[in-house]
């Protein structure tokens, strides 16, 4: 926050006007009128929009509220807004995806958000969650009443419907650091590349990850520069093959990460291995890229 | 779950094409014998990537909000610590590059920066107003040299858990406090 | 059996409270003066484009979604030996630092050694605020003068310091005489 003001006060009025220019997209891609908003609006507040409250709450109802970041792509002009939603926990499941379920089954059906396996293996429903990026299906609804819980999509992140954000750019660069096996020898045996039991090992930690961009859409440094440094889940995904001793192209993919932006936008904020739902660190394995290619 | 999915594909392929239902038997119907020729071909799915789908899609990308961040992210000791470290280090290569300068113009601006004249000037202060300006340097100092630490240790890919980062980060918060408040003491 | 039939259902009497709750707004307005809410409708078109450190760009993206984004050629100059030679350096500031605490003061040429390194740290430390911050395809203009800005610098801090050294007492010791400064009165 401090920086934040600091750089408004010192930022001259050039950089502003430059920062708000537009870049011209690459010459295959499909030339689009320019936009009637700017991506920069922050959420009506809470307290400027309505109340829904939940239609079947009991006697002894246990009434906690959720205040949800809504957007609507069908008024692409509007503002997002914070919507706040009561729910009766007595008959709401015991995770923040049950109670989205519920909202969005017996409440409001235009809520909008991804989910899928509702067990943690699957990704589709992380999102910032009183602050904290996470899985709804693995996050509990914290069952002190008094406070609201605060729930907005995965931040800094362009937003398609309320709580569904857009990963086509994470992918993108998920497909750039070739996440498949590369090798040019065929197997020793002629019919499988076998590992020892310490370099399998070594994967452990790595493979477990399930893409969910919680800890890149956690991370400053993403944030600012997405374009082209590729975020801690990408990179941890780098550093799964590179550490793979199977693989054959380990120089190639250290290459690939060794210029100003693709890697050393880290600076060992932390805030990935913090927010991982999956308990996995990022952090370490970014950590262990620069170590290898430290002095070379 | 299996006996659904029968009987709604069956019912889909009916209402697709009344014209096969009057020949076919049902059973045939039901396992599809019936409508092998209506198998969809690779080519029919392949989307042109100049089509209107994706200029639609274009243009709808250009309005989407971005979601908020930096505003509604949790205080942690990872990343307030973090940005901490760059804000203090700019402080003190700020003083040291505006010093740097400032004593090259002093001459020609009639400025009295030797070290000397600065003492002098200094010593003659209110105690309060010494404290703080030597508190405004030490501190900086001392956060950031404590915490370049830590960043030396995780860069030897060390000291890098979740607990392990939690408690060196309170320790160099703590200690760079009370040794600032030392320094700026003497 | 079908589970969207059953949401539709749902769907009748909640999207009912919805709308009830969203035509307060015409009322809201009316209530308004007419430049008010054309100041409003700006204001929401116009939003807060100042209040943060990289306004984000309208989204846009390169290629199909199955290309890879562009991979960059390898410069270790700006990567690894880059960031080697920073760590490099940050960890030979630990003794710079604490010889003056430990020997009181440093001779001449260490104190040069920890200005040089200090005047080195501190530009690498802005170059990484510099790239963070201004990135080069969206503030090409902006980026270039702070570059160039910052590598002047070097040379105007490193002279600056240079005839403090050979004109004055030295980093450390200057450091320690004002710290240490009391009035005449105490002494």
């Amino acid at each position: 926050m401090a920086l934040r003001l600091a750089t408004r006060r010192l930022a001259p009025l050039t950089l502003r006007r430059g920062m708000a220019t537009t870049i011209e997209s690459g010459k295959d891609s499909i030339p689009a009128a320019s936009p009637i908003t700017t991506p920069n609006r922050s959420p009506v507040s809470e307290s400027k929009t309505s109340t829904i409250e939940d239609p079947q709450a009991g006697t002894d109802a246990k009434i906690k509220k959720f205040q949800v970041y809504r957007w609507n792509p069908d008024e692409p002009t509007s503002k997002p807004k914070m919507q706040t939603y009561t729910l009766d926990l007595n008959k709401t499941g015991p995770m923040m995806l049950d109670a989205l379920i519920r909202i969005k089954n017996e409440v409001d059906p235009t809520l909008t958000f991804r989910r899928s396996c509702r067990e943690g293996i699957c990704g589709s429903c992380a999102m910032n969650i009183d602050g904290i990026n996470t899985l709804a299906c693995l996050c509990r609804i914290p069952t002190d009443t008094s406070k609201e819980s605060r729930i907005y999509p995965l931040p800094h992140t362009y937003v398609v419907k309320d709580l569904v954000p857009d990963l086509t750019h994470f992918y993108k660069q998920y497909k750039s650091i070739k996440p498949y096996l590369q090798r040019d020898t065929p197997p020793p045996d002629g019919r499988e590349n076998r590992q020892s039991k310490a370099d399998r090992a070594k994967l452990d930690g790595l493979y477990e990850c399930i893409l969910c961009a919680c800890c890149s859409t956690s991370c400053p440094s993403y944030w600012w520069n997405s374009e082209e440094y590729l975020g801690p889940a990408v990179l941890l995904q780098s550093y799964r093959w590179i550490a793979d001793s199977r693989d054959e192209k380990t120089e190639q993919r250290k290459d690939a990460l060794n210029n100003s932006m693709a890697l050393y936008r880290c600076h060992t904020i932390l805030n990935c291995s913090r927010t991982c739902p999956k308990g996995l660190n990022p952090a370490l394995a970014i950590a262990e890229i620069k170590k290898s290619m430290a002095f070379t | 779950m299996l006996a659904q999915r029968v009987i709604h594909q069956s019912l889909r392929r009916v209402t697709a094409s009344q014209q096969a239902f009057k020949f076919a038997s049902p059973a045939a119907i039901a396992t599809g014998l019936a409508f092998r020729t209506q198998r969809r071909t690779a080519t029919a799915t392949t989307i042109s990537e100049s089509s209107e789908h994706t200029k639609i899609l274009a243009q709808q990308r250009l309005n989407r909000p971005v979601s908020p961040h930096l505003g509604i992210y949790q205080w942690q000791v990872t990343w307030i610590p973090s940005i901490m470290n760059r804000i203090t280090g700019c402080t003190l290569s700020g003083a040291f590059y505006l010093f740097g300068t400032a004593y090259l113009i002093a001459p020609y601006a009639g400025w009295h920066l030797e070290s000397a004249s600065m003492a002098a000037a200094f010593a003659a202060w209110p105690f309060a107003l010494q404290f703080a300006t030597k508190l405004f340097f030490a501190l900086p100092f001392t956060f950031h040299s404590l915490n370049g630490l830590r960043h030396l240790a995780w860069d030897t890919a060390s000291m890098m858990t979740n607990p392990k980062v939690n408690s060196t980060g309170w320790v160099v918060i703590g200690a760079s406090v009370v040794s600032a408040i030392g320094l700026a003491l003497l | 059996m079908r589970p969207t039939l059953l949401r539709q259902a749902l769907a009748a009497p909640s999207r009912r409270t919805f709308t009830s709750a969203t035509s307060t707004l015409p009322a809201f307005r009316s209530q308004l003066q007419r430049h008010s809410v054309q100041r409003l409708q700006r204001a929401a078109f116009q939003t807060t484009a100042q209040r943060a450190i990289l306004p984000p760009l309208p989204q846009r993206i390169e290629g199909s979604v199955n290309d890879p984004v562009k991979v960059h050629e390898p410069e270790p100059a700006h990567g690894s030996y880059h960031w080697s030679a920073e760590r490099a350096l940050s960890a030979a500031l630990i003794p710079l630092t604490i010889a003056p605490f430990a020997a009181g003061s440093l001779n001449p040429l260490m104190d040069g050694l920890l200005i040089g390194a200090i005047l080195i740290h501190s530009h690498m430390g802005f170059q990484s605020v510099i790239v963070d911050y201004l990135p080069k395809q969206r503030v090409t203009k902006t980026r270039k003068l702070f570059d160039y800005g910052s590598v002047l610098a070097i040379f105007v801090v490193g002279w600056g310091w240079y005839e403090f050294e050979t004109n004055d007492v030295g980093l450390t010791e200057g450091i320690k005489r004002i710290w240490t400064a009391k009035p005449k009165s105490l002494v």
